[in-house]
């Protein structure tokens, strides 16, 4: 147990008094803790940038973006080409796509449609996208169908205050029945009342004999007129003879005769009349009687159905009065276009719409683990290459070499790229068998491959150039490669961590590296939308390569002194030493 | 011709200056010991012949290519690294190359032909009697394999200056011999040696100039004979091999005019003021106290380094 303590303690204090193993101990998970602390204790939203694709903005869509940014998601807007805003997704610019539609009313039973187009490759992401926007739409899905709810239950509101409203004209309509109901009634019993029995009355029948008296008269007169004419025709000098005038002149004494005849006959002609003027006479009597009492009846009725007219009328007008309070109703009703269930319940929905071809979880996460392997690897590599250089101990007759310090450095990454191109084309040779497609789409992700490893055996290089033992160098690289991995976006989302650091983040060059195999391997992009990306990529390794020279330069000068102090310390020490033995 | 010079030198790690106005010169075909007390400064001092290290104030110049004359070792170090050849106290290979490879590694990259470099690793090999170790791995030879490879590959590239920083430490006698041997034969084909080493004796043997480096300065530098004939008259050493009577041949001893006398056992080194006067006065008790071995010698490298340093202790 003892000897267990001697050995920890000793272990202890060789990792203490090497400076920079002391160093890295205590300060790496210092500042990895601190930097993931800044990183991630973000209390803020999401910094997801969204594009949204709308035929045009009009209100509802600015007001949906928004209260997007309210939550500091970056609005991007795409209003002319939804393929634009898939592309920028593709090329990284944005998270994701959401197509929505210009009028997010919902004025029919249709419900309208949020399409949202992810990366499916970015998996912790599509979730993450799901999550947050789909609870925003959800919001807006309620917003809506609160609304919807809230017209129809205005306009229920309203017609109940129709109804109640019209109620009253009904009770009017009612009471006006009512009082018709009862004129009728009364108009009825009135009728009933009426007498048409017909009273026999004895009219005087003088009249008709002073009547035939006046006539016979009259017609004797005539006959006498006649006479006299005919004698006067028969002494006047007629030319062409008065024959036919007195013809018809005889005639006409004969039918006045016949006339007179009838008049004074008792049998025939007068009698005859006479008694039927008599019964007529009274007849008419009677008749004038009853229909003077119908008469008083009709005008009493009429007068009673003048007053049901006027109920019949004012119901009328109440009714119409009623029916257009119904039509209005029934049209208000009507203006409620949204009826059915499902679209007032969920006015929007969402749908998903992946933007690549469906594949394996390996097929999306290849691309990180692909540079998850090379960067480790090429980091250790990059440090463990040099610290065996600078430990070896051919290291100092290196100085005495006629090449330039450069030469050094460049066959270190010339061993650390040789190296690498074998892993990559173990890797990827492994890899075809899994996963299905293109072979020849692994020729660019190789390139891309080794471009990045430049850019990790370079760092890794320049840790073995800092550190001084082996250990402290590793130790460093796998906490710089832990540190690029977490802030990576790979095993925590980068979009969770706080809007400055996330800007930093994008130029990890383990994002960088991650994204453009990412785009050749899943979107198959042509080299001319990720240039950037790879120019970036090669201004690291081309920075890289200038600290390693300055810093090998610097270290080359401190080598020598300490090369030469520590020797001279030791020559004293030994010298003491001698000289106390002597 | 003055291969390397160097003038007024100064050379300080931060504040302590460890050495101070140092002047000196390195002419072709010299094999020149730098002799010092630990921690004095001598590998300082090589690795400012060498161009490792530049002079915190002076110069330091070469004159590799006659045509020119002598120019800044700093400014044209780049120049000249194929004329330096340098071989470290401790071994400077890589321990996983086989001995061929290793040579052949360092041979090429001071950029000689193939063909050239396979004759002069041939030809080392034979001389360093490695060739029968040609495909061992340098980490499994032994100390001295190791140390003749290291100075094999420091020769490799056929320099003009070879300059070697205690090639004999933590070697065994034998394999000192050979090593040294071994240098002869290299300055013989006209390589320029400047060696550091404690082993005086050795050095003794194979150098023909001498500079003492102590306390940060270069006392002297000259050939040894030069270096001796100061002390030739006065300091003899009279070397005694007693048996049972040293404490009474000691007090015998003390009692003449001496500067020094050292006790090492059975034997004792007598450093005489007058060496005839005390030659005399000891032979006239060989009889009586039983001295059986007694021999004069001039000052050795040795003995002259001690008188120097003690004198300027």
């Amino acid at each position: 147990m003892r000897s267990l303590w001697l050995l920890t303690k000793k272990n202890l204090k060789l990792l203490i008094r090497s400076k920079s193993s002391g160093l890295v101990i205590f300060l790496a998970p210092l500042l990895i803790i601190l930097i993931l602390g800044l990183s991630y204790s973000s209390s803020s939203n999401y910094g997801l940038n969204i594009g949204i694709h709308a035929d045009s903005f009009t209100e509802d869509v600015d007001s949906l973006i928004s209260s997007l940014q309210e939550q500091e998601f970056r609005i991007i807007k795409y209003e002319s080409d939804v393929e634009e805003c898939i592309e920028d997704i593709k090329q990284g610019f944005i998270h994701t796509c959401v197509s929505v539609p210009q009028d997010l009313k919902v004025e029919d039973n249709q419900q309208k449609e949020i399409t949202f187009y992810i990366d499916p490759s970015e998996i912790n992401l599509v979730w993450m996208i799901q999550e947050t926007l789909g609870s925003k739409f959800n919001l807006k899905s309620q917003e809506i169908s609160k609304q919807l709810t809230g017209e129809i239950i205005n306009q229920l509101d309203d017609t109940k205050n129709k109804v109640s409203e019209k109620s009253s004209e009904l009770n009017q309509v009612k009471e006006k029945s009512s009082a018709a109901s009862s004129s009728v009634t009364s108009l009825k019993e009135n009728i009933e009342n009426i007498d048409l029995e017909v009273p026999i009355i004895v009219y005087d029948a003088g009249i008709v004999n002073s009547f035939k008296n006046k006539l016979s008269s009259e017609v004797e007169d005539s006959i006498n007129a006649v006479s006299n004419a005919r004698n006067d025709v028969e002494n006047a000098e007629i030319e062409g003879g008065n024959g036919a005038i007195l013809n018809s002149l005889n005639d006409a004494e004969k039918n006045l005769n016949k006339l007179l005849a009838m008049v004074e006959g008792n049998n025939s002609g007068y009698g005859e009349i006479s008694s039927l003027v008599s019964s007529l006479q009274h007849d008419l009597i009677q008749a004038q009687t009853k229909l003077m009492s119908a008469s008083e009846t009709m005008s009493s009725t009429s007068s009673s159905l003048d007053s049901t007219t006027a109920s019949i009328q004012d119901s009328l007008t109440a009714m119409t009065v009623v029916q257009q309070g119904l039509e209005e109703i029934k049209s208000n009703l009507e203006s409620q276009k949204v009826t059915e269930v499902d679209t007032i319940a969920a006015p929007l929905v969402t749908k998903i719409e992946r933007i690549s071809p469906e594949s394996s979880f390996l097929n999306y996460s290849f691309p990180g683990l692909l540079v998850l392997v090379v960067m480790f690897s090429s980091l250790l590599l990059g440090t463990t290459l040099v610290m065996m250089e600078k430990n070896s101990p051919a290291f100092f007759r290196n100085y005495f070499l006629p090449l330039q310090k450069g030469t050094f450095i460049i066959s270190t990454y010339l061993t650390n790229s040789i190296i690498t191109i074998i892993q990559i084309v173990i890797i990827l040779g492994v890899s075809l068998l899994f996963l299905k497609g293109n072979p020849l789409v692994m020729l660019p992700v190789a390139g891309m491959l080794l471009i990045s490893s430049t850019v990790f055996t370079l760092m890794g290089m320049t840790i073995g150039y800092v550190f001084r033992s082996e250990e402290t160098g590793t130790l460093a690289s796998i906490s710089l490669g832990s540190f690029l991995l977490f802030v990576s976006g790979l095993i925590l989302p980068l979009e969770s961590i706080s809007a400055n650091i996330r800007k930093i983040t994008n130029f990890n060059p383990f994002v960088i590296s991650e994204k453009v195999i990412r785009e050749i391997f899943i979107f198959k992009a042509p080299v001319q939308t990720i240039w950037t990306d790879i120019l970036t990529l090669l201004g690291y390794a081309l920075i890289l390569f200038v600290a390693i020279i300055v810093i090998d330069i610097l270290i080359h000068k401190h080598f020598k002194e300490r090369f030469n102090k520590h020797r001279h310390k030791e020559n004293r020490h030994k010298e003491k030493i001698e000289k106390n033995n002597a | 011709m003055k291969l390397i010079e160097l003038k007024g030198v100064v050379k300080r790690f931060g504040k302590v200056i460890v050495l101070d106005d140092v002047n000196l010169s390195i002419e072709e075909g010299d094999v020149i010991g730098v002799i010092g007390t630990s921690g004095s400064g001598k590998t300082t001092l090589l690795n400012l012949i060498s161009g490792f290290l530049h002079p915190s104030s002076g110069k330091v110049l070469h004159s590799f290519h006659v045509t020119q004359g002598q120019v800044s070792m700093q400014k044209n170090l780049h120049k000249i690294k194929d004329k330096i050849g340098f071989a470290p106290q401790h071994n400077s290979f890589y321990p996983k190359l086989t001995v061929v490879e290793n040579m052949l590694h360092f041979g090429q990259l001071y950029g000689l032909k193939k063909e050239t470099i396979v004759n002069n690793v041939d030809s080392l090999l034979h001389a360093t009697k490695l060739h029968h170790h040609r495909n061992k791995l340098a980490q499994h030879l032994s100390g001295g394999m190791q140390k003749r490879l290291d100075i094999s590959c420091s020769l490799v590239h056929k320099p003009k200056i070879l300059i070697l920083d205690e090639p004999t430490d933590d070697l065994d006698p034998i394999l000192q011999r050979e090593i040294m041997s071994f240098l002869k034969e290299v300055n013989k084909q006209g390589v320029t040696l400047v060696i550091a080493s404690h082993n005086l004796d050795l050095l003794e043997k194979i150098c023909n100039k001498i500079a003492i480096v102590h306390n940060g300065k270069v006392k002297d530098c000259g050939l040894i004979s030069d270096f001796r004939r100061p002390f030739l008259k006065e300091h003899f050493t009279i070397n005694l091999n007693v048996s049972d009577n040293k404490e009474k041949i000691l007090s015998y001893i003390n009692n003449l005019h001496v500067s020094k006398i050292i006790d090492k056992g059975h034997h004792i080194v007598v450093y005489p003021h007058n060496a005839a006067q005390t030659i005399s006065s000891l032979l006239n008790i060989i009889d009586e106290e039983d001295l059986y071995d007694i021999d004069i010698r001039r000052p050795s490298l040795g003995d002259i380094f001690e008188r120097i340093t003690m004198e300027e202790s």
